[in-house]
Formats: structure tokens, C-alpha cells, sequence
């Protein structure tokens, strides 16, 4: 794999995907929206009062917290339960621009012209996977960091060593980029099969929900976050459904496919 | 290439194409829609495999040497295919890289083959806001811009005013001169005609090859008008006796005029205009009537059309 050639298609879908503004919207606004919710709430407890009798079901919470204040317990339960959160942003963003990619190329008829040129299909993906997915993670990156940060300053700055532990980092360095790839991929078939970007972007469920699910589950089992093995576990998970995925694209994403069933 | 053929399932798009494309022509493709002039071009291309048959471009053999053929032919696809966030200028260095081209010799091409198709004053507009002609014009400086040595051309002048599609001629006349072979698929007869070297006339198999003129006297037996002074002999009279000279093969009159089949027009049209004149006509004026290359499409791609003596070329 040349990679001077899989710079080159980064940088012009790069460049692509900085002049839509919708697509930057898209990027941006589940980021925010995941990150503002528990801010709010770890501010509405800081500056409320906190009456541990009335805590009543969520108790459970700051069990999982005994060494502090119920107070700072609860908002460490928020901060990190909500972190969960931040893998839908990995799992939604990239398939949304994946899939505006490759239809907007099928529409545009672009492919053609592409293929005949030098470079091999592997690199025409690569550069554009890459592009699809280094905005999600840039953004969840941000988006971690600030949350953290924020968190800290309004509320206590051991919030801190919660969001930026080490079963956190792990799963910001491994786990994030490989559900990215994993949501790119899934862009780029469904993408080759059917005509609209948002039928495309449906099938991101198949990502989306089981992040959900597990978010979901993990609030009502009471435990606040994620434990490094369930880190390593979900990394190898992804890992075996990108091997997946990558099996059905290497038939779906053959040049001739591409040309005749695409161009 | 040798005995090309593809099939898409059960439909067979292509069966026993075989021509050749030497240095400094320009191989015209005719042929109806479906007829297989992209499938062709797309095997040609490298982008697409045969299911049958042999092709070599420039000693490469197709398959085996593919990343090869792409790099040294140019091919501007039946759409545009631009990008159309990007400016044009951006187009063509996004492709030009992925031809292999870096630094100077990139800007040096962009700006050259922007300058080609006449679009540098409007290089660094988005292609989005372009008509249909500039984004057909942005994908023929693409399709030149590594200087390919062979180029394959889709329709180069269908959405082009007449101004613009003039100076595309010219310039595949320039490229053609410059020892580039080039394959050039078109509806547009007249231009088939006036550019390319040779022609073949596809419909899912070559219905016929060969030079503009040689397709021209494919189609039908060609026939010599001769325009008579109506005053000096019975037309009629005189197309009866003709039939007995051994290189006339059919004679007759029409408004005045004869139409005589020969031989062979070219050897045998001063022996004919001898005899007439020994036979007391005034002769006013001798042409050879040749089928127009549309006449000789249409009949092969199965349309038949009615003879227009109104189509008669000076010989």
C-alpha cells in the first residue's frame, strides 16, 4: 500500500468533508449533546443541595462510591456513567460520513474516474476510512478532555482521576478508534448497496444500540463505568466484527463490482 | 486486441471485438446506446476484465501489467465525475497526484491543461457552480493532464457549445499528432468523420472497420451520377444501352440524369464518360454518390434509410 496515495485521498476527502457544513454539524452536535447532559447535571447537583434521604432508587450509585462524600459520590457516578456515552459518537459520526462519501461519490459518478487512475482500491478506502473516521475521534478525544476538565473545575477535581483513568485512556486509544473503523466499514457496504445516505445512516444502529444497551444496563446494574478487562473484551469484539466486515468488503469493493455495479 | 468479449451474467455485452490502435491515430467507436462502447473503453482501461480475448496496450499485456496501463492512458468517462466541493484547480491536482505527479511538474500540468481548455480564469471556482460544458471541460484536462500516451475519450464534445467542441477537435487532432493513440467513442457522425483516422461501428460485436471513406462505399454499390445537357439524347435510351459495357453493372435514368453502378468508380468513370460522349451525350457534370457515414450506420445498426441522391459527394 503506497502511502502517499492514501494521503492524497485523506486530504481531498478532508477537504470535502470541511467545506459541507452539515456534515460538520452532524459531527459535532452529538459530541456536545453527549458531553452537556452530565455537565449539567453534575452543575445542578454542585449548586444544589444534596438530601442523601431522598436519593431513594439511585443509592445504589454512590455505593459504588463508599470513600466519598454522597454529594461528590453521585457526581462521579453521572461523570462516569455518562462516558459510555462517548462511544456512540465513534459509532454514529463516522458512518454518517462514510456513507455520505461513497453515495455522494456514486451519485457523482466519480468513482470511475478514480479507478482509472494508478492508485489500487485498498488505498481508495483507506484514505477515505481514514477521513471518515478521524473526525470522530478527534471529536470524542476533545470532547473527553473537556468533559473532564469541566467537570473538574465546577465541580471537584477528583472528578478528574475518574474521567481520566486508566481503563478510560485505554478505551480512548484502542476502543474508540476500532468502533470508528467498525462504523466506517459498515458505511461503506451498506453504502454500496443502497441509493440514500440516510437509509445508509439507519443501519449505524447495528452499531449504535448495543453501545446503548450496555450504557443502559450498566445504569441499572449500578456499575459506573467500564472495568479495564470489559475495555479489552469490547476491543476484541470490535475487533472480530471489523474481520467481519472486512470479508464482506473485500467482495463488495472489488473494482469491477465497484464500476458496474456503482460507477 | 484480439477476440474481446464480456459478459454481465447471462447478457453478453461484448462478442469478438477485435481492432487495433497505432501511434498517432484516433480510432473512432460508433454504436448505439448498449452497444458496448463503454464496456470497451472500460476493458481497454484496465478497470474492467475481459471474459474473453487478448488486448495489449503499448507491449502491456491487459491483467497481468493493469497498475501499468492506467498509469500511461488517460480516460475521460462518459460523465464528468468531478468532485464538486473542490475548485477545478483542486480537481486536477487531486488526480494528478494519484497519477503520480508531484511539486512542479503537478502545478506545471494544472496550469497548462487549465489554460488547454480554456478555464483559468475560472480555476479556483467550485466545479459545483460550473456548467455542464466547463465540468466537461475540467474532466478533459483531468483525462490529459500525466500526458497519457493513450487516451480514451466518452462523448468529449457532447455537452459543448459549438466554440468549445471546435477546440476539442483541434486538440485531439493535436494530441493525435503528437503520436498518441487514441480511442474516441461518439454518437456524433460528422465529428467521427471529420477527426478519426478509423472508425468501427459496434453493436454488441464490430459491424464494420475502416476508414471514414472505406465505410462510406460499405454500405451499397456506389453509383456515378452524370448530369446530361437534356437537349442531346434520350437519357432513358441511352441508360438502356449502357448495360452492355462489361464494368457497368446497372444503368438508369432519373430526372434527366444518369445513375450508372461501375466496377470500380475510379477506373472505370473517364472509360464511362468516353462512351458517352461517343454515344452523342453532352456531359455537364460526373460525381460518385456515396452512402454518408450515417447512411451506413443506421443500415448496420439495423435502421434502414431511404436513398438521398440529394446526398451525392463531388467525386
Amino acid at each position: 500500500m503506497r502511502l502517499s496515495l492514501v494521503a492524497t485521498v485523506f486530504g481531498k476527502e478532508w477537504r470535502e468533508i470541511g467545506s459541507n457544513r452539515l456534515l460538520l454539524a452532524a459531527v459535532a452536535a452529538p459530541a456536545v449533546i453527549f458531553a452537556a447532559i452530565p455537565i449539567a447535571i453534575v452543575g445542578f447537583i454542585e449548586v444544589n443541595d444534596l438530601d442523601v434521604n431522598q436519593l431513594g432508587q439511585i443509592a445504589v450509585m454512590l455505593a459504588a462510591f463508599p470513600d466519598l462524600p454522597p454529594k461528590l459520590a453521585a457526581q462521579g457516578f453521572i461523570v462516569t456513567n455518562f462516558m459510555a456515552y462517548f462511544l456512540l459518537i465513534p459509532a454514529m459520526v463516522p458512518i454518517a460520513i462514510a456513507s455520505q462519501s461513497v453515495i455522494g461519490e456514486r451519485q457523482a459518478r466519480s468513482l470511475e474516474p478514480q479507478l482509472a487512475t494508478p492508485i489500487e482500491v485498498s488505498e481508495l478506502l483507506a484514505g477515505k476510512t481514514i477521513a471518515a473516521a478521524l473526525p470522530a475521534v478527534l471529536a470524542t478525544w476533545a470532547v473527553w478532555v473537556a468533559y473532564g476538565l469541566i467537570n473538574g473545575a465546577i465541580a471537584d477535581p477528583r472528578l478528574l482521576r475518574m474521567v481520566f483513568s486508566p481503563q478510560w485512556m485505554v478505551a480512548m486509544a484502542t476502543l474508540v478508534p476500532l468502533i470508528c473503523v467498525l462504523s466506517v466499514l459498515l458505511g461503506v457496504i451498506v453504502s454500496s448497496r443502497v441509493g440514500d445516505p440516510r437509509t445508509a445512516q439507519q443501519f449505524g444502529a447495528f452499531v449504535v444500540l448495543p453501545i446503548i444497551a450496555i450504557a443502559v444496563a450498566q445504569f441499572l446494574g449500578g456499575q459506573a463505568t467500564f472495568s479495564m478487562s470489559q475495555v479489552l473484551i469490547g476491543d476484541l469484539v470490535v475487533l472480530g466484527l471489523i474481520g467481519a466486515l472486512l470479508v464482506i468488503g473485500s467482495w463488495a469493493f472489488d473494482r469491477e463490482e465497484i464500476l458496474t455495479r456503482l460507477g | 486486441m484480439e477476440g474481446l468479449g464480456r459478459r454481465f451474467g447471462i447478457v453478453t455485452a461484448l462478442r469478438d471485438v477485435s481492432f487495433t490502435v497505432r501511434a498517432g491515430q484516433i480510432y473512432g467507436l460508433l454504436g448505439p446506446n448498449g452497444a458496448g462502447k463503454t464496456t470497451t473503453v472500460r476493458i481497454l482501461a484496465g478497470l474492467i476484465a475481459p471474459s474473453a480475448g487478448r488486448v495489449r496496450v503499448v507491449d502491456l499485456e491487459l491483467g497481468r501489467d493493469n497498475p501499468q496501463i492506467r498509469s500511461l492512458t488517460g480516460i475521460l468517462t462518459e460523465s464528468p465525475g468531478l468532485h464538486d466541493r473542490l475548485t477545478a484547480r483542486q480537481n486536477l491536482t487531486y488526480y494528478g497526484r494519484l497519477y503520480g505527479l508531484t511539486d512542479t511538474a503537478l502545478r506545471t500540468a494544472v496550469d497548462r491543461y487549465l489554460a488547454v481548455v480554456g478555464l483559468t480564469d475560472a480555476a479556483d471556482r467550485r466545479v459545483g457552480g460550473y456548467s455542464k460544458g466547463m465540468r466537461q471541460r475540467v474532466a478533459i484536462a483531468r483525462a490529459l493532464l500525466h500526458e497519457p500516451r493513450v487516451i480514451y475519450l466518452d462523448e468529449p464534445t457532447s455537452a459543448l457549445d459549438p466554440e468549445a467542441a471546435k477546440s476539442i477537435r483541434e486538440l485531439v487532432a493535436t494530441l493525435r499528432d503528437e503520436g498518441r493513440s487514441i480511442v474516441l467513442c461518439t454518437h456524433n457522425l460528422d465529428e467521427a468523420e471529420r477527426v478519426c483516422d478509423r472508425i468501427g461501428i459496434l453493436n454488441g460485436r464490430l459491424l464494420a472497420e475502416g476508414t471514414p471513406a472505406e465505410l462510406r462505399r460499405r454500405g451499397r454499390a456506389a453509383a456515378t451520377r452524370v448530369a446530361l445537357d437534356g437537349g442531346s439524347v434520350d437519357a432513358s435510351a441511352l441508360a438502356a444501352t449502357l448495360g452492355s459495357l462489361p464494368f457497368v453493372r446497372n444503368a438508369r435514368a432519373e430526372g434527366g440524369d444518369l445513375w450508372v453502378e461501375l466496377a470500380e468508380p475510379r477506373r472505370d468513370t473517364p472509360e464511362l464518360v468516353r462512351e458517352l460522349v461517343t454515344r452523342g451525350a453532352r456531359v455537364l457534370a460526373v460525381a460518385e454518390d456515396v452512402a454518408s457515414l450515417e447512411q451506413v450506420y443506421l443500415e448496420l445498426v439495423g435502421e434502414r434509410v431511404e436513398r438521398d441522391p440529394e446526398g451525392a459527394r463531388a467525386a
